[in-house]
C-alpha cells in the first residue's frame, strides 16, 4: 500500500524531492511518523520544518475528518500545506 | 471640498479634441468614495443603454480615490471603468505602479475619455495643461517600448498591441502593471488612444496629517513584521500559492480538469525565488510589501515575473512545469498588453477543443512549442489568434464546448478552483464583472488563508461573499491594494500550528457565527483597521468597518443595476458546467452546490428571486436609478 506524500518546499530541499512514497501506513499518524523517518533533523529542526503546515489527505484537510486518526489507503495523497495569500 | 480629493474631474473628447475640468461632486464623492465606486456611479449615468462596448459612446474613465497621492503603503493604484467588450457588462480593472499618484498630483481625481480619435493618438497631462499629441510613431509597439520612448518626466497608461487590434481581454499597462481584467485596453484601442501620460505639482491636503504620518509609520511597521506581508509575499511574492492550492486541490490543471498538479512546485514562488529571480524593481510605488519579482528573459532581460495567476492559467493549467516558458510567455501578455488569466483560460479551452477534434489551435496541454507564436498571434489577432482573442465565451458560442469553457459572464476564471472553495464559487458567479478573484477573494477565508473554514460545506458561503464582495468595491475605490486585507490576521494566528486544537477551535467557532458574521462586520464604530484610520486621518469623515461595508454594498448594487440594465439577468449567475456537474475530490460525485447557496445569497443581498435587487434595498443604499 502506497501513499504519496507532497512536502512543502522547504521539505522538499532537504529530501531533494517535492514528494515521498510511504507504504504500510493506514492513518494519517503513521504517514507522519514514516515520513518523519526519512528525515535527518533533529527533532527541534524537524518540528521547525512543519510546524505551521496544515495536513490534508487527497486536499481534504484532516481537521475536518479524523485528524491524525483519519483513515488513508492506497493511492492516497497526503499533503503538507501552508498558508498563503496573493492573487 | 473634502480634504484628501483634489476636487477636479478632467473630461477629454476625442471626437471635439476639447477638454474641459468641472468639479468633484461632493456628494457622490462620500456615498461612492471614488476609485472604482465613483466611475461605475458616472458610467451608469453617462451613458445610454446598450451602447456597444467598442464605440465611441463608451467612457474610458481613469478614477483616483483618496488614499491616492498619499505615501500609504499599497495604495498607488487607479480603478478603470467601461462597459466590458468580453462581458457586455460592468467592465472595472485596477492597476499599481505610479501612475495614480500622478494622476493625482496633477491635481485630477476622475479623468473621463470620451468618444474616439480617427487617427492614433496619446494624451499628456501636466498639471492644468492637456495635451492631444499624435502617436503614429508609437502604434505597434509593446507596452515596455512605449513607455520607455515617451521618458521618465511624465507617469504613463499604456495600450500594446493588444487594446489596438481589441483582443477583447487587453489590458491597460503602467509601469510593469497592468489593469487586466474585462477588456479595458480594448476599449481604450477603440479610442485610437495609445497612451495617457500625466505628471504635476499638486499638494494632497489631508485633514488630519500629523495623524496620518504618525499612524502610517505604525502601519510599516506592522507590515515588515507581518508574516505575510513582510515575509512570505516578500519573498516568494503571490507564486507561493500554488504550492498551497495544489495541496489543497484547487490549483487549476488542465482546465480546470484536476485540482492538482503533480509538477507544481517547479512553478512556484519558492521555485522561483530560488532559481529564477533577479531582484524585485518592478514592485509599485511606496510599497514596503514589494511583492514584485523580476526575472530574467532570453534575449529581452530583466522584467517583471509572474504572478501567481499566471503561473497557474499559463503553468499548471496548461500542465507546463518550466517557469522559464512562463516567464516568457508572461512577459510576451505584458508587453503586448494582455490580461494573463483570460489568455490562459482561453488557451486551455481551445486545447481541449482541438482535443475533441473542434478546433485546430496547434498547440497542446503539456507541451510549450508553438506557445509564444500564439501568443503574438492573438496579441496581433493572426491566424487562429483571432478567434482566441475574443475569449473563451464567444469560442465556445462559435466551435462549441461550452461544458468546458471556463468562463463567469464571459470573463475567463482565477485561479482558485471553486469546487474545493465554495464561498469562492458564489463569489465566481455573482461577482458583477465575472470570474474573478479580487473583487472580494472568499478564498481567502476558506483555502489558502492561516484561519480558514471548512470550504466545503454550506456554512456561511453565501454570507462570506457578501462581505468580503462589500469590502472588496471600498478597497477598489480608496484605491487601495486588495494585498493590505491580508495583513487583517495578526502574526500570533500565522504562527500557530494549524493542526493545534486552539486553531481548529478558532476555525470552528468562525464557521459557527452564521448571522453574527454579517451582523459583526456591519457594526459602524471605530476605525480599526488600517485602511480606515487612513481615510479618517485623510478625509476627516469617520470610517468604520460598517460604514465601508455599507459602502460597498452600495456599489456592488449599483454595478448589479448596471448589468441588468445592459440585459444580464440571474442566468448569468452561473458556474461553468465542469465546476458545477463533475467531481475532483475522490469523496464526491459532483461539483460545487451553487443552487443550494445562490438563494440564501440573494435574500442576504436584498434581491427578489429572480436576483433584482428591491426597491427598499436601493433605497436603504441611497442607490440613484
Amino acid at each position: 500500500m502506497s501513499i504519496t506524500v507532497q512536502l512543502t518546499y522547504d521539505m522538499a530541499r532537504e529530501v531533494g524531492s517535492p514528494t515521498i512514497q510511504v507504504s504500510g501506513a493506514e492513518t494519517v499518524n503513521d504517514v507522519l511518523r514514516l515520513t518523519r523517518q526519512r528525515f535527518s533533523q533533529d527533532e527541534e529542526s524537524y518540528a521547525n520544518l512543519t510546524r505551521v503546515a496544515a495536513l490534508a489527505v487527497n486536499g481534504v484537510l484532516i481537521s475536518y475528518r479524523r485528524g491524525k486518526k483519519t483513515k488513508v489507503q492506497d493511492g492516497d495523497r497526503v499533503s503538507f500545506v501552508k498558508a498563503a495569500a496573493g492573487g | 471640498m473634502i480634504k484628501g480629493y483634489a476636487g477636479r474631474i478632467l473630461t477629454v473628447n476625442l471626437d471635439t479634441q476639447e477638454h474641459h475640468f468641472e468639479p468633484l461632486d461632493e456628494e457622490l464623492a462620500r456615498l461612492y468614495i471614488g476609485g472604482k465606486g465613483y466611475g461605475v456611479r458616472l458610467l451608469y449615468d453617462l451613458t445610454e443603454p446598450g451602447i456597444d462596448p467598442l464605440s465611441p459612446e463608451n467612457p474610458l474613465i481613469f478614477a483616483t480615490g483618496p488614499l491616492n497621492g498619499s505615501v500609504a503603503p499599497q495604495s498607488n493604484r487607479f480603478a478603470v471603468v467601461c462597459k466590458s467588450p468580453l462581458t457586455g457588462g460592468i467592465g472595472n480593472a485596477t492597476c499599481g505602479g505610479s501612475f495614480a499618484y500622478a494622476l493625482k498630483r496633477a491635481g485630477i481625481d476622475v479623468l473621463i475619455i470620451r468618444g474616439a480619435a480617427s487617427a492614433p493618438y496619446r494624451l499628456e497631462i501636466e498639471n492644468d495643461e492637456v495635451r492631444l499629441l499624435p502617436a503614429d510613431d508609437l502604434w505597434g509597439e509593446g507596452t515596455y517600448a512605449t513607455q520607455k520612448k515617451l521618458g521618465k518626466k511624465f507617469k504613463h497608461a499604456v495600450i500594446g498591441p493588444a487594446g489596438e487590434n481589441k483582443v477583447l481581454y487587453a489590458g491597460i499597462v503602467s509601469d510593469e502593471r497592468i489593469a487586466g481584467r474585462t477588456g479595458v485596453g480594448a476599449v481604450m484601442g477603440s479610442k485610437n488612444l495609445k497612451a495617457v501620460s500625466v505628471t504635476g505639482n499638486h499638494k494632497l491636503e489631508m485633514d488630519d496629517p500629523e495623524a496620518f504620518k504618525a499612524y502610517t509609520k505604525t502601519v510599516r511597521k506592522l507590515f515588515k513584521e507581518h508574516p505575510v506581508l513582510g515575509e512570505s509575499m516578500k519573498r516568494f511574492g503571490t507564486g507561493a500559492i500554488v504550492n498551497t492550492t495544489n495541496g489543497r486541490n484547487i490549483l487549476p490543471t488542465r482546465n480546470f480538469k484536476y485540482g492538482h498538479f503533480d509538477e507544481a512546485m517547479s512553478i512556484s514562488g519558492e521555485h522561483l525565488e530560488e532559481h529564477e529571480l533577479v531582484g524585485v524593481k518592478s514592485s509599485c510605488m511606496h510599497c514596503p510589501v514589494t511583492c514584485g519579482r523580476d526575472v530574467e528573459v532570453e534575449g529581452v532581460g530583466r522584467v517583471k515575473g509572474p504572478e501567481y495567476e499566471t503561473l497557474a492559467l499559463l503553468g499548471s493549467n496548461l500542465e507546463i512545469s518550466d517557469l522559464k516558458h512562463i516567464n516568457e510567455w508572461n512577459y510576451l501578455a505584458d508587453d503586448l498588453g494582455m490580461d494573463t488569466i483570460s489568455l490562459g483560460g482561453t488557451i486551455s479551452f481551445a486545447m481541449e477543443l482541438q482535443e475533441k477534434g473542434a478546433f485546430d489551435v496547434g498547440v497542446k496541454f503539456g507541451d510549450p512549442t508553438g506557445l509564444s507564436e500564439l501568443i503574438r498571434n492573438i496579441g496581433h489577432r493572426q491566424g487562429v489568434g483571432d478567434d482566441l482573442a475574443d475569449g473563451s465565451r464567444r469560442m465556445s458560442e462559435r466551435f462549441g464546448g461550452m461544458e468546458f469553457a471556463m468562463h463567469v459572464k464571459g470573463l475567463e476564471l482565477s485561479a482558485y478552483d471553486p469546487r474545493g472553495s465554495y464561498a469562492q464559487g458564489v463569489e465566481y458567479a455573482t461577482t458583477n464583472r465575472g470570474g474573478c478573484h479580487v473583487q472580494g477573494a472568499s478564498m481567502y477565508l476558506e483555502s489558502i488563508g492561516p484561519l480558514t473554514i471548512n470550504p466545503r460545506n454550506l456554512k456561511l458561503k453565501a454570507d462570506i461573499p457578501i462581505v468580503q464582495q462589500n469590502l472588496g468595491c471600498a478597497i477598489n475605490s480608496m484605491v487601495l491594494c486588495i494585498f493590505s486585507t491580508y495583513g487583517m490576521f495578526p502574526a500570533a494566528i500565522h504562527n500557530m500550528s494549524p493542526n493545534s486544537f486552539t486553531h481548529r477551535l478558532l476555525s470552528r467557532l468562525m464557521e459557527n457565527m452564521g448571522p453574527l458574521f454579517r451582523g459583526f462586520m456591519g457594526i459602524k464604530g471605530k476605525p480599526m483597521l488600517w485602511w480606515e484610520k487612513w481615510l479618517t486621518h485623510i478625509t476627516g469623515q469617520k470610517m468604520s468597518g460598517g460604514h465601508l461595508q455599507e459602502i460597498g454594498a452600495r456599489i456592488f448594487n449599483l454595478e448589479r443595476i448596471y448589468n441588468l440594465r445592459e440585459g444580464l439577468t440571474q442566468e448569468q449567475d452561473t458556474l461553468p458546467s465542469r465546476i458545477l456537474n463533475e467531481p475532483i475530490f475522490s469523496d464526491t460525485t459532483t461539483g460545487h452546490p451553487l443552487d443550494q447557496l445562490l438563494p440564501r445569497y440573494y435574500k442576504l443581498r436584498g434581491w427578489d428571486k429572480n436576483g433584482v435587487p428591491t426597491a427598499k434595498t436601493l433605497k436603504g443604499l441611497q442607490i440613484r436609478t
